[in-house]
């Protein structure tokens, strides 16, 4: 399930590319789903948990992969406890966020309306106003509405 | 500071190539398109020069600048390209707006959070991305694109409904036009109140009219707003001062040969944003003549329909008909 809040919070991580690079865990790295999602997003291959496969910057470490890919192993795997700050994605991480949302209870920030026009169907609680969204029409409708950013 | 400027940033796998030409410029985007590499590239280079292994050519002075110490360092900076990433808290806050625009330098800001203190123009938000090998076959080359822009406008739009952002002369011109022909024209009050505006216009195509110059925190959001409801479309010309300058109703080949470079005219120092320079030199032009300029309230004169057409015929691809 995605929950979706708004503004400044409590217990959120604003910069989560850097928390990623203090905290990842290998097994992460290797895992399938992260696997596609940096093949998808950084067009990049997984070779090992240290070392990644660029097609323009050649072999590279997992610490260099891309800010979005890296907010996104942290929804999916960080059992911390932490909200991490969506903006840090960009519009090609929002079928990602959906997906990662579908497989556990997701609670993500946000600081700029993210564009989910590409995410295809989902479903979000809207924290801010309690409200239930239905799919992208309605997630912006509702987001507008929001004064907190 | 003003002008324009080239931007080369390259190692040995990437090269980055640009023009910065406003004091503020955003970079956003989708993930993995390269702006955190040309940010640590530049910090690189601005740190450890020429052993860093990173070459920066540009007429002026590119470093970064980080949370720690930049209300220390800001102030001592002068004629510099500044490059901010989006891990820096500060670039909501009231006090960097206050201190950029006190400062002789441009700004290229990395984030895609609406920066509602920074009055950045639409055309100043870019994308980065990649156009293949850089005719050497070893660098994949970089550079910028317009995220949003005129072309929201792409076939002609006959509104039944207009909303100008602005409550002054801008929203006279546009609500005695209008009026002739029965369109509903409505001010919002302002670029931050143009979403809510809209959702209270009840008509079905919405012609939005605002300062292009300085309407790029809101733009994220328009833009999703176009994409649910694509018979809302949006015209942002610099400014309706800059409409007027453009009309040529103002003789003199000086201010055509300024709107084609406003660049090297404008002192960002003196002129945050540029719709406050286009306003001021029309005020400066139409002294002691029968087109004196009023921000606050139009001028009759320019409702004379020759007038009108003039500033009119500026917007292309917009009719306005009952």
């Amino acid at each position: 399930m995605l929950n979706i809040i708004f503004g400044d919070i409590e217990n959120s991580v604003y910069h989560p590319p850097t928390y990623f690079d203090n905290q990842y865990e290998d097994e992460w790295v290797t895992d399938p789903l992260s696997v596609e999602m940096i093949r998808d997003i950084d067009k990049s291959k997984v070779i090992s948990p240290h070392l990644i496969e660029s097609p323009v910057l050649g072999p590279i470490s997992t610490k260099e992969i891309s800010g979005g890919v890296k907010t996104l192993m942290l929804m999916a795997f960080d059992q911390s406890g932490k909200i991490f700050n969506a903006s840090s994605c960009g519009d090609n991480c929002a079928k990602w966020i959906v997906e990662i949302g579908k497989r556990k209870e997701l609670t993500i920030n946000l600081h700029h309306v993210l564009d989910f026009s590409s995410a295809g169907q989902f479903d979000a609680l809207m924290l801010n106003t309690g409200r239930m969204v239905h799919g992208y029409a309605e997630y912006l409708n509702e987001a507008l509405g929001i004064k907190e950013r | 500071m003003k002008g324009k400027y080239h931007v080369v940033v390259q190692n040995n796998r990437l090269r980055y190539e640009f023009d910065i030409k406003r004091n503020i410029t955003i970079i956003r985007g989708d993930s993995a398109t390269g702006k955190t590499t040309l940010y640590t590239m530049i910090a690189l280079a601005a740190r450890r020069g020429d052993s860093s292994g990173v070459e920066v050519r540009c007429e002026k002075k590119c470093r970064t600048l980080e949370e720690l110490d930049w209300k220390l360092v800001l102030p001592t900076l002068q004629d510099y390209i500044i490059f901010l990433d989006e891990d820096n808290l500060f670039l909501k806050t009231d006090e960097f707006a206050r201190m950029a625009r006190e400062s002789d330098n441009y700004f290229v800001i990395i984030t895609r959070e609406d920066l509602v203190n920074l009055p950045y123009s639409v055309e100043e938000i870019y994308g980065i991305h990649s156009s293949g090998k850089y005719h050497d076959m070893k660098r994949e080359y970089n550079e910028f694109y317009h995220i949003y822009g005129n072309e929201e406008i792409s076939e002609e739009v006959k509104p039944d409904g207009v909303l100008v952002e602005d409550s002054n002369s801008g929203y006279d011109f546009f609500r005695k036009v209008c009026g002739d022909l029965h369109i509903k024209c409505e001010s919002a009050g302002g670029k931050s109140k143009i979403r809510d505006a809209l959702k209270k216009m009840e008509q079905k195509s919405v012609l939005v009219i605002a300062d292009g110059a300085s309407i790029g925190p809101e733009m994220n959001e328009l833009s999703q707003y176009m994409k649910v409801y694509p018979d809302t479309k949006c015209y942002l010309p610099e400014s309706f001062e800059w409409m007027i300058l453009k009309s040529g109703l103002i003789d003199g080949k000086e201010i055509q040969n300024i709107l084609q470079h406003p660049q090297d005219f404008i002192e960002s120092q003196e002129y945050f944003s540029w719709e406050r320079f286009f306003t001021s030199i029309l005020i400066q032009y139409t002294e002691k003549t029968y087109l004196k300029y009023h921000k606050r309230s139009l001028n009759q004169v320019y409702l004379h329909d020759k007038m009108k057409q003039a500033i009119l015929d500026v917007m292309e691809k917009i009719t306005f008909e009952q």
